[in-house]
This record gives structure tokens, sequence and C-alpha cells, in this order.
């Protein structure tokens, strides 16, 4: 899996940095990386100079206490739902400058359902379904009348921008439905969460392994088990670690499990499934997804659908954590910028075929961790914009690098 | 020493796939005049011309791609109609065009199933959502390679961007191969490679001979084509100059028919 294509290449740095993210797993090298080199920093650096210099008196890292991780956990769930929706269509080369917009006006349209008294779910629902028809509206234009969909997008954000606030004229509206509530209320007892993940660590691997003999059997090439080994450990470290954290604090909540599920939902579809690959085909080369019989059309048109289906989920768990609707929270503020940050963090290309969901939740954790870092050590508005803008050069810096047919070769 | 183009077709192995008096105008342009062609089974048919001879043309008419105004196809003797691509890929017509069209982001397997994914029967789901096959796939894919010989390639794994033009131009053609074809049109395969790579991709078009395909190949490279054809076919202003048994002729006598025409070269001759 490891083996780089051409024995003979003498690997500089770059290409064996590019032959690792070429792994399956290796793509999640970097953002893994930057993700702990921000802990690292808020959590360890900066309280130990504080001591150190005499601001503190003993050692105590409130960044990487069980209550400031579940928080994290929970202000990056509404960017990073929308980034996973992101993350489709820049699989497709295309963008979608609207999705927070869709957020709002369907966090907003909830708001004003629940208000009216039909019940929450139904309301969920319906919201649901006006998001994946504000996506597949935006999706239909860009694939059969062909405008760009940053021209498309951004019209609609400007339009979804001013629907929002046609729905909310006061620009803020609470949300006491206590089933929409519940997606960010609803806490997974202790045992339960522990229970959850351990039947997850333990399907991945049996997943794994299971492929593992299926490629012995084919006679096919197999991974090194290092790799695979290696993959199962830290898949299951990762997952028992932040339940164990979330319990420390209260418990596994509802709307995260949720997040899990329909990332993985989702990333099931875009890697294993013919539409998957052809989201794939298309934004590696669209000229061949069409000749080999894929109707590239469809696949957009279906693709900024998703998009809008995640933004409703988007709106929908922002009500609920934050139990109102604001025109600042989604529509107005940076909520856009930082999912679409998220996802290329995430290292999901900005110019199509390469990426994944997965990532995104991961890059959407780098946004929130940096913005909560800063928050904690008082930092000023200006200084979280200013480092979000370096950490986002940066990460599309190491996408045009780490691009095999990087043009400045 | 040239034959008419009659006169070798009777000599010739009988055709698998045979064109008779196509017509193909765009406009005022007439850009095939009434042209004739053929290819056997386990023959390498090398179409080369001048610039704007109509090999292009004569191509897209058989792929499917433009419609012939006028002209007669016929498969193993049998009246077939070729009116769009997926005509020509039913009839196991299958063209690799010279940009390839692969996707260099995915693997070679996936490019070698791309649009025909192999799917787990799980019958409850749409065909587009049903789980892919990797595995079988990645066999299917490991089985083509292997048929075309294609040494260099270390694994179906490898994603086609990090590959050279010479291994990509295998996967392309075993791509078309690998679609049930019997007739694979080759346009220009070497254009863009080095020795080493052409090489590579002569080896392949051979393998193709040995398989029992008909294969046309495109190309201006008068070392490969004299390396790789059975018959070369000469076309010039749209019309059919003359077609020779590659072991007939020399690469002057193509040149010549290419830029002058036979009529002309017999004039200069004499």
């Amino acid at each position: 899996m490891l083996a780089p294509m051409q024995p003979e290449m003498k690997l500089s740095l770059v290409n064996r940095f590019r032959a690792l993210r070429e792994t399956r797993f290796g793509a999640f090298v970097p953002v893994l990386l930057a993700l702990a080199a921000i802990w690292l920093y808020f959590g360890l650096v900066l309280p130990l100079y504080d001591v150190a210099t005499g601001v503190e008196s003993e050692f105590r890292t409130v960044f990487l206490s069980p209550r400031n991780i579940y928080n994290l956990f929970m202000q990056s769930a509404v960017i990073a739902a929308l980034a996973v929706g992101i993350t489709v269509v820049l699989l497709l080369g295309d963008i979608d400058l609207s999705a927070a917009a869709t957020a709002g006006v369907c966090a907003a349209l909830l708001g004003v359902l629940v208000l009216s008294g039909i019940p929450g779910w139904l309301a969920c629902l319906i919201v649901m379904a006006v998001g994946i028809v504000m996506g597949t509206v935006q999706g239909l234009l860009v694939a059969y009348v062909g405008i760009p969909s940053f021209v498309v997008t951004l019209a609609g954000l400007l339009g979804y921008q001013g629907l929002m606030q046609k729905i909310l004229p006061t620009g803020n509206l609470n949300v006491d439905d206590p089933f929409v509530r519940g997606f960010a209320r609803v806490l997974i007892p202790d045992l339960w969460g522990l229970a959850l993940g351990v039947v997850c660590v333990g399907a991945f691997a049996y997943i794994v392994l299971r492929k593992q003999s299926q490629r012995r059997k084919l006679g096919l090439e197999q991974d090194s088990p290092l790799a695979l080994w290696g993959s199962v450990v830290a898949f299951g470290a990762i997952v028992l670690a932040v339940i164990l954290t979330l319990n420390a604090y209260r418990s596994l909540p509802l709307l995260l499990v949720l997040l899990v599920a329909i990332t993985a939902l989702l990333g099931w579809i875009t890697t294993s499934t013919p539409f998957g690959r052809s989201l794939f085909a298309v934004g590696g080369n669209a000229e061949s997804a069409r000749r080999v019989g894929f109707k590239v059309q469809r696949i957009r048109a279906a693709a900024f659908g998703i998009v809008g289906l995640m933004a409703a989920i988007a709106g929908i768990f922002g009500a609920s954590r934050y139990g109102s609707v604001s025109y600042t929270a989604f529509a107005g503020g940076s909520l856009l910028l930082e999912a679409i940050g998220a996802a290329v963090i995430g290292g999901t290309s900005l110019f199509g075929g390469r990426g994944s969901v997965w990532n995104a939740i991961l890059g959407a954790l780098v946004i929130g961790s940096l913005g909560n870092g800063l928050d904690l050590t008082g930092a000023s508005a200006a200084d979280k914009l200013m480092v979000s803008g370096a950490i986002l050069l940066l990460a599309v810096a190491i996408d045009a690098l780490s691009r095999a047919d990087a043009g400045w070769r | 020493m040239a034959t008419n183009f009659g006169l070798a077709g009777q000599s010739a192995p009988p055709a698998h796939l045979a064109v008779r008096g196509v017509h193909k105008s765009f406009g005022g342009v007439h850009a095939l005049r009434g042209v004739d062609f053929e290819v056997a089974r386990g023959e390498v048919m090398a179409l080369v011309g001048d610039n704007g001879a109509g090999k292009s043309t004569l191509m897209k008419v058989l792929a499917g791609a433009y419609a012939a105004d006028k002209g007669e196809f016929l498969l193993d003797g049998r009246h077939v109609s070729i009116s769009n691509p997926n005509d020509a890929a039913a009839l196991g017509i299958q063209i690799v065009y010279q940009d390839l069209a692969l996707c260099e982001n995915l693997d070679v397997a996936a490019n070698l199933s791309l649009g025909t994914e192999l799917v787990k029967p799980w019958r409850f789901l749409p065909r587009i959502l049903r789980p892919l096959d990797d595995l079988q796939m990645e066999v299917k894919a490991r089985a083509a390679i292997d048929k075309l010989e294609v040494r260099t390639l270390q694994s179906v794994r490898a994603k086609v961007g990090g590959l050279s033009g010479g291994q990509r131009q295998a996967i392309a053609i075993a791509r078309a191969v690998g679609a049930e074809s019997s007739v694979v049109m080759l346009d220009e395969p070497t254009a863009a490679l080095g020795v080493a790579q052409t090489r590579q991709v002569l080896e392949v078009v051979k393998r193709l001979r040995e398989t029992n395909h008909a294969i046309i190949y495109i190309s201006h490279n008068m070392r490969d084509i004299f390396e790789v054809s059975d018959r070369i076919s000469v076309l010039r202003h749209g019309v059919n100059v003359a077609t020779w048994r590659t072991g007939d002729t020399n690469p002057d006598e193509i040149v010549v028919a290419m830029t002058r025409g036979l009529n002309d070269a017999r004039a200069d001759a004499a």
C-alpha cells in the first residue's frame, strides 16, 4: 500500500508526503497533525508558559478539560454537518456558497413551524425536504443551464439571506420544542455510549479483517499487517478516548451520535457505491465520465440536493443547540466560510476529485479548536480571523503540494 | 507493387468490419467521398493520410460519433447500422481517443471499470446505491492488465495520475478491450511518448492482434506503422489512395502516396 509507484524515483520529502497522502488512511495524517499541534499548543504549551512566567501558580489545562472538549465538539457540530455536505460538491469540483444561508432558512422555517404548533418531528422532516429542494434547484441551474456553481450559489447566498430575513423579520426566534431541543440535550447513558463505541470498533475491525482475508483468497495484493492493525488500533483509540472524555463531563450527546452516523452513511455512499464513484469521476475528468456513460448532469443536481439536505440538518442541529434561531448565527455570520474552510483544511481539494467527508469532520474540529482556544486565551476577534486565515492558507498550500500533477514541477 | 483496394481485399483474410462507399459532409466540406475500408480479426490495419485526409472523420464515423451521410457497414458480412456511440459499442467497436479519457484521481482498477462498475446484488437498493464490489473489480483489472502483459505496472491500486504515459495508454487500451470489443481503434497512441514508452504500447498492440482483435491503428509515425501493422490503408482528400500489405511496401512509397496520391506518384516515376 505504501510502496511508491516508481521505485527508481528518489524519494524527496515532498514525494514521500505525496505517497503517504495517496494511501487510504494517509489522507487523515495532515489534518490530524494540525489538530494535534493546536491541542498541544492550547492544552500544554500555553499553560506551561503561564506557569513559567508566573501568571499561574500551578499547571492547569482548561482547554483539554472534559468540559471544554464537550463544548468544543458541540460547537463544531454545526460547522461539521455543513462541511460534510459541502465536501460532496467539492468532490465534483463545484462549490456551494449558499449552504449556510440554506441552513439559516431551514432553521428559521423550523422555528416558525414549531411555533405554529406543528409537531417537532414533522417540522424537521418538512425542513429537510425544503433543504433538498433549495439545493436541487441550484444544482439544476448548474447542471442543465450550465451556469458556474460559484455564480449560482452566490446568487443563492444573497437570495436565501433575504428569504431568511423575510421569515424572521425580528432576526431572532426562540425554539423551545422539546423534540428539536432533544438532539442537543439528550445524552446517551455512560455505559450505553461505551457499548456503542465498542460495537463500532468491533465492526470496523471485522470489516477490515474480512476484506483482508477475501483479498488473500482472491490472490490480490494485501495491505501490510502493520497498516491494517495500525488503522484498527488508531480508530479504536480515538473512538474510546472521545467517548470516555465526554463521559467524564456529561455523556455522549445524541447530536454527535447522529452527526457521526450521517457522516458514516455519506462516507459510505461517496466511497463505496457507483454514485460515489461517479462523483469522483466527474471531479477528476468530467469529459471521460460523460464518455463512459455517467449521467453527469443528474449527478451534479443530486450532489447539490445532498448539500441542501445537510444544510437543513445543520440548521436543525444549530436550532437545537442554541435554543434559538438568529440571522447572525447562520446566514449572516461566518458559518459559511468556516464550513468551506473546514472541508478544505480536512484535505478535500477545491479542484475536485479528491477528499472525504470524514476529513471534513476533522477540519471542522480544527476550526472549532482554533476558535475555542483563542477565546480561552482572551484573543480578540481580529486575532481569531487572522489565525484562521493563516491556517486555511496552510491547508490549501498542503493540498497544492500534495497533488501529483502540481504545476510547478 | 501497389494494389488496388479491391485486389488487396480479395487476397486478405475475410474482413471482420468493412465499410463501403462512405460519404460524410460538413456543410460545404466533403470530408469523405466514397471511402472503402476494412479490417480483419487478428490484423492491425494502419490508417494513414496527411492532415485533412479524412482519417479522423472515418474513425469517428466508425465509432458512431458522426453519422455517415451514405455508406454500407458490414460486420462479419452482415449489414449493420452505426448512427451513435451506443450502436458502435453494442457491435463491439471501441475507440481509444488521443486524450485517453482516464480519471487521474482514481486508481487503475476503478478506471478499468468506469461506467460499468460491478456491484453486489443488493436488490432492495437502486443500482447506483448498491455497494461496489471492489475486490472483483481488482480481479478483473488484474486479468485485463496481465492479458496485455503490461509488466511495468505494479499495482492495480495505483492512481492513474502517478503513471507514465505508456502505462496510461495501455490502461486506456485495456479498458477498450475489456468492454467485450472485437474492433479497437487507436488514435495516435504513441504521439506523445518517448522511445521506451512507445515500445511498451506497440507490444500491447501486438498482444491485441494475438488475442484476435481487429485493430485500426492511426498514426503519423512511419517507423511505428511498419513495425506493428499488417496492412496500410492510405487516404487522401477523402478518398482511398490504395491499400498495401506492409511487407510489400516501404515508408517512402507510403509518404508519396499520402502527399501526392498514386497517380501523381506514377506519373513522377514514369
